[in-house]
C-alpha cells in the first residue's frame, strides 16, 4: 500500500501537468527535498512554468492574485502553514478587492498548496495547524487532504477552478500509509465526504482529524455501535445536510477537530444539530482550552470511554481507553 | 493660436489641462460634501499621469495606488464615470461598487488599485508574469510612492521582477509625503538608484513636470520593460491638495484651491500646469484652456 505523501504527490503532479499555461511556483519546489517530497515529479504544464522563487512570501501571495487577474491558473506551494501568515495582506485584502470586481468567473485560478507542520517537532513558531482559521478571515475555501479519496476529489476539481483556495497536507501523515476508506458520498464542492453509514452514532471530523475518526469508528464498532463517518472541509456556504440528516437518525453526534484554534466550526455543526434535533446528544472532541505550543508530539487524544459514556452507547470496557492518534 | 502646435504636443497639453480642470471640479464637489467616501485628489500629478497614459500601448496594463484619480481620468478620457463612482452611483465606472481607492477599469487596462501601501507591487508582478506566460507583448506599469516604497514588498518586487525578467515598470511618485509626514520626519533618505543598481535594474529619475519630456521617457522605459527588462523610475511630484479630506498637520487646505483662480495652482516648476504655460506661452495656453473648459467631453467615455 502506498504512503500518504507518495499518493498525494502523484495526484498533485498528475493534476497540475494537465493545466494549460499553469504557473507552479514556490521556494525550493524543484530542488533539494522538493518541499519534503510534496512537489517531486512536477512537470511543466503545456505553455506554463515551474518557478523556483526566492524567499518573499508576501510577494508570492500577491503574485498569485496578479496571475488570477491575467486569467491564468497558478499553484503556490508552501512548506509550512505558518509561512502563509506573512501574506495575510493579500490573502484577505487583495482577494476582497478582486472579488468585488464584476466578473470573478472570468478570472483565473489560484491555489496555495501548503504543508501543515502538525507532527509537533518543529517548535512553537511552526505549530499553527488550523486551516479553517486562515480560511475564515476572508471566507476562502480550504481543503485538508486526509486520504486518497478526498485528495483525488479535491485536486481533480479545485486546482483549475476559478477563484482562490487553500489545499493542505498533514506532515504527521507523511510517513503513514495512505488511508483509502470506502466513499459513500462526496459533495461536488468537496466540502463534505461520507465514509460509512451507521445507525447509532454520527461522527464528523474537521481539519485533519479523520484518521482519529476512523479509529474511533472502529472502536465503537468493536463495542457494537455502528456509526456514520464524515469528514468536513472549510467551504463557505457549505451544505451540512447529509450530516444533520444522519444525526437526526442516530440522535448522537460526535464532532472532532484536531486544530489548535480557539474557535472550531465543529461547534457550529454541533449547535446546528442540537437545535434541529431536540434531545439529540452531542460530544465535541477538541484539544480543549489548554494547548501545548511547545515542542511535543501532536497526539490528539480521543477518549472512547468518555465518548461512549456521554452518548449512552457501548459499554466502557476496562483498558479500552485508547490513544487513537495516528501511528507515526 | 493653439492650432500652431504639433498635434501630439497639443494633445498632451490638452490632456494635462483637462486633468487639472476635472480635478478642480472634483475639488469643488468635495467642498460641497458630495462624496461620502475618501477621495485622494492628485492636483499636481497631471504631467506624469498623462505621460503614463500616453506611453501605454493597447496590451499594456496599469496598476494603481489609492491616489489614482488622475490616471483613471486619463485612461477613461472622461470625468463622469469617475465622479459617479465616487458618488457610488450605478453609472460609476464600476457601478459604484469599488469607490475610489480600489477602482479599476479593465477595459482600459487598469487592472488593480490598492489602498494598502506596497500591496499592489506583488499583484503587478503577477500581472507581468501573466504577460510573459501568455506572450502578450505588453508591459505592466505599477504606481507606488515614497511612502509605499518603505514597505517590504517594494524590495521583494524588485528582486522578483529582475530575477524572472518580467515586463514591469515600477513608477515611484515621490511627493515627499506619507499622509502628513515628510520623508525627513519619518525615515532616512533612500537612494532608489542604488537599490536598483544592487539588483541590476535600470533606473531613471524624472523631475521638472514637463509632460513632453516625461512622455518620451516613459515610452523608452515601457519599451525596455516590454523586452523583459524590468525598470524603475522615480518622479518628483508636488501634491497640492490634502491627503484625503481634513488631515491634522497637513499644511494645505484644498478649500483654498478654487476653480475661480484658474487652472494654475502655484506659479512654480512644481506645478505642471504652470510649466505648460511657460512652454506654450500665455496666448496659446489660454486658448487651450478655453478649449478644455468648452469641451469637457472631447473623447467618448470608455469604461469597464
Amino acid at each position: 500500500m502506498a504512503g500518504y505523501l507518495a499518493v498525494v504527490n502523484q495526484l498533485i503532479a498528475s493534476a497540475t501537468a494537465r493545466i494549460p499555461n499553469a504557473v507552479l511556483y514556490g521556494e525550493n519546489i524543484n530542488t533539494g527535498s522538493h518541499l519534503c517530497g510534496m512537489t517531486r515529479n512536477l512537470t511543466v504544464p503545456p505553455g506554463g512554468r515551474i518557478l523556483n522563487v526566492g524567499n518573499c512570501e508576501p510577494t508570492h501571495c500577491g503574485l498569485g492574485f496578479g496571475l488570477m487577474l491575467s486569467g491564468l491558473t497558478s499553484v503556490l506551494f508552501m512548506k509550512q502553514l505558518d509561512f502563509t501568515v506573512l501574506g495575510m495582506d493579500h490573502l484577505i485584502s487583495t482577494y476582497h478587492v478582486i472579488r468585488a470586481h464584476r466578473r470573478l468567473d472570468a478570472m483565473g485560478s489560484f491555489t496555495i498548496c501548503v504543508i501543515v507542520c502538525d507532527q509537533g517537532f518543529q517548535g512553537p513558531q511552526s505549530s499553527f495547524n488550523a486551516l479553517g482559521d486562515l480560511c475564515s478571515q476572508a471566507r476562502v475555501p480550504g481543503y485538508t487532504l486526509t486520504n486518497q479519496q478526498d485528495a483525488a476529489h479535491v485536486l481533480e476539481r479545485q486546482l483549475n477552478a476559478p477563484g482562490f483556495r487553500f489545499v493542505a497536507l498533514s506532515q504527521r501523515l507523511f510517513p503513514t500509509e495512505c488511508l483509502m476508506p470506502d466513499l459513500v458520498y462526496a459533495s461536488e464542492d468537496s466540502s463534505v465526504f461520507q465514509y460509512s453509514t451507521g445507525e447509532e452514532a454520527t461522527i464528523a471530523c474537521f481539519n485533519f482529524s479523520l484518521p482519529e475518526g476512523l479509529a474511533l469508528q472502529a472502536t465503537l464498532l468493536a463495542r457494537g455501535v455502528t456509526s456514520s463517518l464524515f469528514s468536513v472541509n472549510h467551504v463557505p456556504a457549505h451544505d451540512w445536510g447529509k450530516i444533520t440528516q444522519s444525526a437526526a437518525q442516530t440522535r448522537r453526534l460526535i464532532v472532532m477537530d484536531d486544530s489548535k484554534s480557539g474557535y472550531s466550526p465543529a461547534y457550529e455543526l454541533l449547535h446546528e444539530v442540537t437545535r434541529a434535533c431536540p434531545g439529540a446528544r452531542g460530544v465535541a472532541v477538541t484539544r480543549g482550552a489548554e494547548v501545548d505550543f511547545g515542542v511535543s508530539p501532536e497526539a490528539f487524544q480521543v477518549d472512547a470511554d468518555a465518548i461512549c459514556s456521554q452518548l449512552g452507547v457501548g459499554k466502557a470496557a476496562a483498558g479500552l481507553r485508547a490513544s487513537l492518534s495516528v501511528a507515526r | 493660436m493653439a492650432r500652431e502646435l504639433p498635434d501630439n504636443t497639443r494633445q498632451l497639453a490638452f490632456e494635462v489641462l483637462r486633468l487639472r480642470y476635472w480635478q478642480l471640479l472634483l475639488n469643488e464637489d468635495l467642498k460641497k460634501k458630495r462624496f461620502a467616501i475618501p477621495i485622494h485628489l492628485a492636483i499636481g500629478h497631471e504631467a506624469i499621469a498623462v505621460a503614463a497614459h500616453t506611453a501605454m500601448e493597447p496590451l499594456d496594463q496599469l496598476v494603481l495606488t489609492h491616489r489614482n484619480v488622475a490616471y483613471h481620468m486619463a485612461r477613461a478620457g472622461a470625468l463622469e464615470p469617475i465622479a459617479d463612482e465616487y458618488a457610488l452611483a450605478p453609472t460609476g465606472a464600476s457601478g459604484g461598487r469599488l469607490g475610489s481607492m480600489n477602482l479599476v477599469n479593465p477595459a482600459r487596462g487598469v487592472m488593480y488599485a490598492s489602498s494598502i501601501l506596497g500591496n499592489n507591487l506583488p499583484v503587478a508582478c503577477g500581472l507581468a508574469l501573466g504577460q510573459q506566460v501568455q506572450q502578450r507583448g505588453g508591459c505592466v506599469i505599477v504606481l507606488t510612492g515614497d511612502g509605499a516604497m518603505e514597505e517590504g514588498p517594494f524590495y521583494e518586487s524588485l528582486v522578483f521582477a529582475q530575477s524572472h525578467h518580467v515586463p514591469l515598470l515600477i513608477m515611484v511618485e515621490n511627493n515627499n509625503c506619507s499622509m502628513a509626514s515628510t520623508i525627513e520626519q519619518r525615515r532616512c533618505p533612500i537612494a532608489i538608484n542604488r537599490l536598483c543598481e544592487a539588483v541590476g535594474m535600470p533606473f531613471l529619475p524624472l523631475e521638472g513636470n514637463e509632460v513632453m519630456a516625461y512622455t518620451a521617457a516613459l515610452r523608452r522605459m515601457c519599451a525596455t520593460a516590454r523586452q523583459g527588462q524590468p525598470a524603475c523610475l522615480e518622479v518628483a511630484v508636488t501634491t497640492f491638495n490634502q491627503h484625503a479630506g481634513p488631515t491634522p498637520g497637513w499644511p494645505t487646505d484644498p478649500k483654498r484651491i478654487s476653480l475661480d483662480n484658474g487652472l494654475i495652482v502655484e506659479p512654480s516648476v512644481n506645478d505642471p500646469v504652470f510649466v505648460l504655460q511657460q512652454q506654450l506661452g500665455v496666448p496659446r495656453f489660454d486658448a487651450l484652456a478655453e478649449d478644455v473648459i468648452a469641451q469637457r467631453r472631447l473623447e467618448p467615455t470608455v469604461v469597464g
